[in-house]
């Protein structure tokens, strides 16, 4: 499943992967996209091309803070870290997601 | 704190925009290497082919960097930012252009400030003094008669002592008085204020030596003392630093100065100098004592309605107290400046000259417009490669926009730069020469809703000579896509076709204005006094004897000794008085006549109307004119009841034909209907003297005049003195002013003036009105000839391909020209045609009015330089036709058929 900015609720989703990927430890932007590939077991493939707005849009909503830090192999890398408001909007976001997620179990499971 | 973060990322976005691009070009460097290195690794790829796969599903960096420049929300202003530059661009692109269309704009935007400036100061006046918007006048309003009843010292002191709305309240009243700084030298008449100390109070300024003055200065047994103004001092004690303390004589009494006002005060109106009121009892009897104007300031918190109510209820009450007087009196608060105010229909006149400028605008913008879309055309293969990759109509629209709006940015900083300069120049001068006396706070300038005005009009301009065109070239951009041609489906419809023509016989027909103009010049110059005006000096006596009506008797004895007096000085060869000057406006009446000799009186529809003028019995003499026809005044004439008048030949030929006057009766009426009553008694013409400029300079017709013996006591006088010929009169002004004064210090002498120099003022304006239309005429002018240029070269070169085709099919080029001249052609010669048509209906009309004045018809025709001149315009605007289709048929001529015919 690639994940493409196509409606508000996916361009969410994505935020929401990202922001729970940083609320563990801070990271880089080809680090995030491993991590949500390895994580999902290979399931969820981030679009590079939605990914870099995706985070650029986070900073500029405050949700998450950026800045140069070094690789372990020695490279310059930007390093991106959720902040409190993000953690806070990580909260409300699983919360609604959970019961997005229960409420579309429960229809499938219905038919 | 996210919106402190958010708000400083948004800020670090705008503001680094480079270093954001930078820095989001490094982060995908590093995302790719990173990926391809791990598809090496895990996947065994070479390196070509990972980075390759590594950079398919990217998603390509262009779309990365848009998605970045929307991540910053600035999107339209990178566009609009975009437009801008590329207007800029564009203005060093078109120099030519540029200069045109940008002077146009400038010129429409410097005429439409100069008259919102001009209006706004006249309708909307601001006070220049501190909370002038709180200052009020009260007026005392005369219901009954609907006028205001300035005698209201009596109601002023009532006012003072029980009004609580008001505070600082005080009067003033406005006389002129001949200030004489040195005993026994000259009189100069100086706008006096006696003004109470409160005046000093709203209008807080300080002195630049010296004091005020102050209440105690009102006491009737404080010393008199005086205050003097800026140019006052400057002229008369030629800037005396010690001048405090110094006494001066004002009419017949002396004061000692108090202080020196700084350079423009003025206040209450333009006043010069200024004296303590003293209010007798005389003066606080009910509508007694001398006019004043009351003013004050709204105390605080109270509105003008506030104010208004409370007086109200004290004006009833006087008007049952006092019910001889003040039955009919109410008061009246007003905002200070409403005293100059315009209302009503000189209102909506006033507000009509912005519209008229306003249509300036649109004008000069539509013509801007023309030049725009001829450019814009030239680039619609620009226009329609960025519609097919994606550009919306209205965003072609805006960046056309945005072109006009730099090029009017530029205009108007250019056209405000000239409204600044114009209005320090001209501005206040020509209220001046409108108004008489103008009042402290109006003062033209450079203010910012003038500003505010202008940058409104700009974008207006803009909007008309970008969006317009705009809108045209993109017009079925649609279709001419499908086509898949980018060029010949652009054609000037009808309506350019119209702008053309209309511009062409604007530009032929303006000019027809500035000979009409430069006619009236010539006209009031030739307007001949009849006598040699440049060796006479005129000067107006008026007296003021305190308060109250002029003593009549004082006047006229000072006026007989000034008369003896003078005529004795050396170099003087005749002194007489006369009530109107030769060449300046006189007042007017209707008459009717009796018969004579048997021939009946004309019917009372055909009764003329007459110039008077009270003339001394000595005029004619002095001014070496004799009564031809009949007798002169004499001595006996100027007695009561003796009822003779003498007219001038002006008079014969036009209420006359011709007729011999003498010994028919004359007798004045206000209107031709008017009831015997109001009609004067009946006069005898004894005399008949030649025309000696009974009518004003500016007026056509002749005059028909009417002289009557002059009496000292019936109301002020001018005194013509006639000096030997090649002296200058003027050198004898300084001279008559002594002798004034010594005849009788309260006798006051106006600017004394040669009788050569009367129309100076009338002269001035005409040549004012002559120089704005020869500029406009000029600006009308290059701008429709460059208009006319780029587009009817722009409308033939767009026809190569037909050229080519034409020559290829073995046409010969004589019949390739015609084709193409013919179009053009005929729209200018159409133009040139109209063009002429408007002159002559404007020479019609001008030559409907004839100048009786002027003996010969030849004045009235367009001189011949005149006609050449109309004719030199026709044939330059063909010219111009000529150049526009030559220079690029030409050039499409030269070019081989088989390349014409790919040229799109």
């Amino acid at each position: 499943v690639t994940i493409r900015p196509q409606t508000d609720a996916l361009r969410g989703s994505l935020d929401l992967l990202i922001l729970k990927t940083l609320s563990l430890v801070p990271m880089h932007g080809w680090g995030i996209s491993r991590r949500i590939q390895e994580t999902s077991r290979g399931i969820l493939d981030v679009n590079l091309g939605s990914l870099y707005p995706a985070l650029q849009r986070l900073e500029k909503n405050g949700l998450i803070e950026s800045d140069w830090g070094t690789t372990d192999n020695n490279r310059r890398a930007r390093y991106y870290r959720i902040t409190i408001a993000g953690r806070r909007a990580l909260g409300e976001e699983l919360e609604s997601w959970k019961r997005f997620s229960s409420g579309l179990g429960a229809v499938l499971r219905s038919t | 704190m996210s919106w402190f973060s958010a708000a400083r990322a948004r800020l670090l976005l705008i503001f680094a925009g480079r270093a954001a691009q930078s820095r989001m070009d490094e982060e995908l460097a590093f995302h790719i290497d990173m990926e391809t290195e791990r598809l090496m690794r895990e996947e065994q790829l070479p390196r070509a082919e990972a980075r390759r796969r590594t950079i398919a599903t990217f998603g390509g960096a262009t779309q990365h960097a848009e998605s970045l420049r929307d991540g910053r929300g600035l999107a339209w202003l990178g566009g609009m930012s975009l437009d801008l530059k590329l207007g800029v661009r564009m203005l060093v692109k078109y120099p030519g252009l540029t200069i045109v269309g940008g002077l146009a704009m400038a010129f429409s935007i410097w005429v439409g400030a100069i008259v919102f400036e001009m209006v706004r100061v006249a309708v909307n006046p601001t006070l220049p003094l501190p909370g002038g918007d709180r200052i009020v006048k009260i007026a005392t309003w005369n219901v009954a008669e609907n006028r205001a009843e300035p005698r209201a010292l009596h109601d002023f002191t009532v006012w003072r002592a029980s009004v609580r709305s008001i505070t600082d309240l005080g009067a003033y009243s406005d006389v002129t008085r001949n200030l004489i700084v040195v005993p026994g030298g000259e009189a100069r008449r100086i706008k006096v204020a006696e003004i109470m100390a409160s005046g000093f109070r709203i209008a807080p300024t300080a002195p630049l030596l010296g004091r005020v003055l102050v209440e105690a200065d009102e006491r009737p047994d404080a010393p008199p003392v005086v205050l003097l103004g800026y140019d006052v001092w400057r002229t008369r004690f030629a800037s005396d630093a010690n001048v405090i303390g110094r006494s001066v004589q004002i009419d017949e009494r002396f004061a000692e100065v108090v202080g020196v006002m700084p350079e423009k005060f003025a206040f209450p109106i333009a006043h010069e100098m200024w004296v303590p009121m003293r209010v007798t009892a005389t003066d606080r009897l009910p509508r007694s004592g001398a006019s004043v104007t009351v003013f004050g300031r709204l105390a605080p918190g109270v509105t003008l309605e506030d104010a208004q109510a409370e007086l109200t209820v004290i004006g009833k009450r006087m008007s049952a107290e006092l019910r001889e007087t003040h039955q009919h009196l109410q008061p009246r608060v007003r905002p200070y400046t409403s005293f100059w105010n315009v209302t009503g229909s000189d209102y909506a006149l006033m507000q009509s000259f912005n519209v008229f400028a306003l249509m300036l605008v649109v004008l000069l913008c539509s013509n801007v417009a023309l030049l725009l879309f001829a450019r814009a055309a030239t680039r619609e293969a620009e226009i329609v490669v960025r519609s097919a990759l994606g550009a919306s109509r209205r965003r072609i629209v805006a960046q056309l926009f945005a072109e006009a709006l730099v090029l009017g940015g530029v205009a108007a900083a250019v056209g405000l730069a000239a409204v600044a300069v114009t209005l320090r120049l001209w501005g206040r001068e020509f209220f001046v020469i409108n108004q008489g006396t103008v009042p402290f706070w109006i003062n033209p300038g450079l203010s910012l809703p003038t500003i505010l005005y202008a940058i409104l009009l700009t974008v207006i301009a803009a909007a008309v000579a970008g969006v317009i065109p705009g809108l045209k070239v993109t017009h079925g951009i649609g279709a001419r896509l499908k086509q898949g041609t980018a060029g010949s489906g652009l054609r000037f419809g009808g309506i350019w076709t119209a702008v053309i023509v209309a511009q062409v016989a604007i530009t032929v027909a303006v000019p027809a204005i500035l000979l009409i103009e430069q006619r009236e010049l010539r006209r009031i110059h030739a307007y001949d006094g009849g006598f040699a005006t440049e060796e006479y000096l005129a000067v107006r006596l008026e007296m003021h004897s305190g308060r109250g009506s002029p003593d009549t008797t004082r006047y006229a004895n000072a006026l007989e000794v000034l008369r003896q007096r003078v005529a004795a000085e050396p170099g003087v060869l005749g002194v007489t008085l006369a009530s109107n000057l030769p060449r300046l406006g006189h007042p007017e009446s209707y008459i009717e006549l009796t018969g004579s000799s048997g021939d009946a009186a004309p019917p009372a529809s055909a009764l003329p109307r007459v110039d008077i003028a009270y003339v001394d019995p000595t005029y004619f003499n002095v001014l070496e004119s004799p009564v031809g026809v009949g007798r002169a005044f004499n001595a006996g004439d100027l007695a009561e009841g003796a009822r003779v008048a003498i007219v001038d030949e002006g008079f014969v030929d036009r209420a006359l034909s011709g007729r011999n006057p003498i010994g028919r009766q004359l007798r004045f009426t206000p209107r031709p209907d008017a009831p015997a009553g109001e009609k004067s008694s009946w006069f005898e013409i004894v005399g008949v003297v030649k025309d000696l400029g009974m009518g004003a300079v500016h007026e056509r017709e002749r005059a028909a005049g009417v002289y009557l013996p002059a009496l000292a006591t019936r109301g002020p006088l001018n005194l013509v003195v006639h000096v030997r010929k090649g002296s200058d009169p003027l050198s004898f002004a300084p001279r008559l002013r002594m002798i004034a004064t010594s005849v009788d210090p309260t006798l006051r002498l106006a600017e004394p003036q040669r009788l050569d120099d009367v129309a100076d003022d009338v002269l001035w304006i005409i040549g004012l009105w002559l120089r704005i239309t020869a500029t406009l005429t000029g600006i009308a002018l290059l701008l429709s000839l460059a208009g006319i240029y780029a587009v009817l070269s722009f409308a033939v070169s767009r026809r190569t391909r037909e050229i080519g085709v034409r020559v290829a099919l073995g046409a010969s080029r004589r019949r390739v020209l015609t084709a193409i001249f013919r179009r053009p052609l005929t729209q200018v010669a159409f133009g040139v045609a109209l063009g002429s048509l408007l002159v002559g209906a404007l020479v019609t009309l001008a030559a409907g009015q004839p100048d009786q004045r002027l003996e010969t018809a030849r004045d009235v025709m367009p001189s011949f330089q005149g006609v050449a001149l109309l004719c030199a315009y026709a044939v330059v605007m063909l010219g111009v036709c000529l150049l526009a289709c030559i220079v690029p048929t030409r050039r499409a001529l030269r070019v081989e058929p088989t390349v014409a015919l790919r040229s799109d």
